[in-house]
């Protein structure tokens, strides 16, 4: 129904907003250029000394930066961590079926159509 | 020479990409705090060995680490790229953890890169060297990078721990800059192919791991063709090991990877856990290939024209592009993707347009690429 329709777009776009939050920080507005100019100035002021200093600074310092939950993690690009399930499971089944060839063609170009949607959408 | 400003950074994560981003944006950094209140502190050899990698493939690039290898300056150079060069990439990570970063920076090299590396081929942090080899080049196609020069061969295999893998990897330069894509259809998947790796065990393991992956994919597809590749002798590297790389193939010439290796872990790893003498039990061959089966389905479930591991890879390519609307669709972010994005705003300023699509489930990222150009090249 009609009245349903503002509050869907509205949904939408709030999601939207979260998941540019959830990458870019709270801050959006926020840009490199104000980030890098931060690092120059810090930089000229203290130079080589910035080698040595107390540990508790350090910490204060690390604390200021948005979303880095840990400086030291793993580098790796291979996602692990999920648990496998069991796709021997006929419900799990179904839900991919119609990515296959040998699935419905006509819901896998739904697939495709609903992008065709969002991208008018954008313009 | 005038004093050079340093961006700062933190910490050891994201360290590859934060020294190709560098090295392309031209910007020297300067990392502190790595892994500074760890036991051993400092820098790990396989970092180290990076870093020495970058030396070899630029000129003029300088390289500080201070003594505990908690910081470490980088002044990148100019790209020079090579022929017949080689590099041993030691065995504390697998060749994968090298070909990543080396891929971009070939593409922006003076002349054509060819090296030799020398390790580990398989493992389970990095992505294989099949997968490598499958997958990871045939995205570069999209952008537009030249096929001629554009390979890679597998010599020898090495499983962990004690390695003694080859591989020699070709990358082309870009003429000039990238181009720019337009790819969000993902089609439905047509065939998958694969091949199984197998070192110093029985060479009958590969059959039972391909039995068992095909049995989960009869219920889908029929087209599965999975390839042995078992390696004796020196071929076959120092160590006993065994996996498989999957690869999707959809109707619109996505491709979707996946991989497994199994193999005795390393001196150091066990050592932490202080476990008995006694070698411990290998996953069996048909529990790997059930599991390198679903691993694949749940990629194909996510969507995406990629698949989880080469977000992070697909977003710098659609950043490094020309001045122009690149747009992308990717299944759930991964945290590697989510820091890519971050580092991608840090050193080039590229901000993406990030939009979920809630019928399938799936994220579309549009960006306008930062117009890299191939500085480095020789101009004639």
């Amino acid at each position: 129904s009609k009245w349903k329709e503002s509050l869907l777009v509205r949904t939408k776009s709030r999601q939207n907003g979260n998941l540019m939050q959830l990458v870019y920080g709270p801050n959006v507005t926020s840009s490199t250029a104000t980030l890098r100019e931060a690092h120059d100035s810090s930089d000229s002021d203290e130079s080589n000394e910035d080698f040595f200093m107390p540990k508790g600074e350090r910490t204060k310092k690390l604390s200021d930066k948005l979303g880095v939950e840990n400086i030291n993690a793993e580098d790796s690009s291979k996602f692990i961590g999920i648990q496998v399930k069991d796709w021997s499971d006929e419900n799990l089944i179904k839900s991919i079926r119609d990515r296959f060839v040998t699935g419905d063609w006509s819901k896998a170009s739904q697939r495709g159509a609903g992008v065709e949607g969002l991208g008018d959408d954008e313009a | 020479m005038g004093k050079t400003s340093y961006m700062k950074l933190q910490g050891s994560h994201q360290l590859r990409q934060r020294l190709v981003l560098a090295t392309l944006a031209t910007t020297p950094i300067l990392v502190e705090d790595i892994r500074s209140d760890d036991t051993s502190p400092g820098l790990r050899p396989y970092e180290v060995s990076l870093l020495r990698l970058i030396e070899k493939i630029s000129d003029d690039c300088t390289v500080e680490i201070n003594e505990t290898g908690t910081k470490l300056r980088y002044k990148p150079g100019t790209l020079m790229g090579g022929r017949y060069l080689v590099h041993d990439c030691g065995l504390s990570r697998s060749i994968g953890y090298f070909l990543e970063p080396l891929i971009l920076l070939g593409l922006f090299g003076k002349k054509p890169l060819s090296i030799r590396l020398k390790g580990i081929t398989n493992d389970t942090k990095d992505p294989s060297a099949d997968t490598f080899r499958t997958t990871t080049l045939h995205m570069l196609k999209r952008f537009g990078v030249p096929l001629e020069g554009l390979e890679m061969k597998i010599e020898s295999r090495g499983a962990p721990p004690l390695g003694g893998g080859e591989v020699i990897l070709g990358v082309p330069i870009v003429p000039s800059s990238l181009t720019a894509t337009h790819w969000v259809d993902e089609g439905m998947v047509k065939s998958i192919r694969g091949v199984t790796f197998s070192t110093r065990v029985s060479p009958q393991i590969g059959n039972r791991m391909i039995y068992a992956a095909r049995g989960v994919f009869n219920r889908f597809i029929p087209d599965v063709h999975i390839f042995t590749d078992h390696r004796s002798g020196p071929s076959g590297g120092r160590s006993p090991g065994y996996g498989v790389s999957l690869v999707a193939e959809t109707t619109s010439g996505c491709l979707i990877s996946t991989d497994i290796a199994v193999s005795y872990p390393r001196a150091e790893e066990t050592n932490a856990l202080e476990d008995s003498d006694e070698k411990p039990e290998l996953l069996p061959p048909e529990d790997v290939g059930v599991q390198v089966a679903s691993m694949l389905l749940e990629e194909i479930e996510q969507g995406g024209v990629v698949d989880s591991t080469h977000q992070g890879l697909l977003f710098l390519l659609c950043a490094l592009c020309p001045p122009d609307v690149s747009k992308v669709r990717v299944g759930k972010l991964t945290p590697y993707g989510i820091e890519t994005l971050r580092n991608i705003r840090d050193f080039l300023g590229v901000k993406f347009v990030i939009k979920p699509d809630p019928t399938t489930n799936t994220v579309i990222l549009k960006c306008v690429g930062c117009g890299m150009k191939n500085l480095s090249r020789k101009v004639t």
